[in-house]
């Protein structure tokens, strides 16, 4: 584990971090913790959730994350936070786009759905809300 | 400190699960192994599209079915103390605190650290009795 080069958690402890996990939420917050297994310990965390150029975030405090659940983490550059195309919007807001969003890509798949069996084939999702990996 | 550690020292507080279902549990942390299976008291648990609620006095639930979960602030605060006494307990000192010897240096672990900017402690924290013993700089 420790071959010159190789990035290791130890070092993004304390640093602001995004965290992408496998159901889709984003998180953003200082780490402070890591083991073995890559299980984090996540502080002053908020769960920022995108839909198309506006985003929201809310706050969560203490995170643990176990971590099989984690695709990717990053460490925020707090220059470029500032410089965003992206327009943050309120709580509510985001909220209902967010809704509105699941609620247009659950037509498309019963579209999909309803597509494929009309033409004899199977049809079954591959990946699900719950583990889009 | 190690994130089962700190799980440890939430025992008795509030917290929510997360499961890989999204379902969630909100009650207060009984106790925890290290596979992260965990044991809660006053439950009461949600679905996942929030519209079906149980309550139940107790539950256990498998480690490897949690997706993450959620502590009150005050656990952290209660970490950094812990951290800062078990550092006092046992002795040690690198020298590097000399005029906060007597307070304990809570350099270690990534907690408490974050003023200092210092290097996070290897391991989170956890020195082993193999060092153990005051280290005097003459």
């Amino acid at each position: 584990m420790t071959s010159p080069g190789a990035a290791q958690l130890f070092d993004e402890l304390d640093k602001k971090l995004m965290v992408y996990l496998r159901d889709g939420r984003t998180l953003i917050g200082y780490l402070r913790s890591v083991d073995q297994f890559a299980n984090l310990v996540l502080h002053r965390t908020i769960e920022r959730i995108h839909v198309g150029k506006r985003y929201g975030d809310i706050d969560r405090g203490v995170f643990v994350i176990r971590g099989e659940n984690v695709v990717l983490l990053g460490e925020i550059d707090e220059v470029k936070e500032e410089n965003t195309p992206l327009e943050q919007v309120s709580i509510e807001e985001i909220l209902e786009a967010q809704r509105i969003e699941q609620e247009r890509r659950q037509e498309q798949e019963q579209l999909r759905a309803r597509f494929m069996k009309e033409r004899g084939l199977q049809y079954t999702a591959e990946i699900g809300p719950d583990d889009m990996y | 400190m190690l994130p089962l550690s700190l799980l440890k020292t939430a025992q008795n507080h509030p917290m929510l699960v997360e499961l890989k279902n999204g379902e969630t549990y909100n009650g207060n942390l009984v106790s925890c192994d290290n596979w992260m299976n965990i044991n809660l008291k006053d439950v009461i648990c949600t679905s996942r599209d929030g519209d079906k609620f149980w309550r139940m006095p107790e539950c256990y639930i498998r480690g490897s079915t949690i997706k993450y979960l959620r502590l009150p602030d005050e656990v952290i605060d209660l970490v950094k103390e812990e951290v800062i006494a078990r550092g006092r307990g046992r002795g040690e000192s690198r020298g590097r605190g000399g005029p906060g010897r007597g307070r304990g240096v809570p350099g270690r672990g990534g907690f408490g650290g974050r003023g200092r900017g210092g290097p996070p402690g290897r391991g989170g924290g956890h020195m082993g009795p193999g060092r153990g013993g005051m280290k005097k700089k003459q």
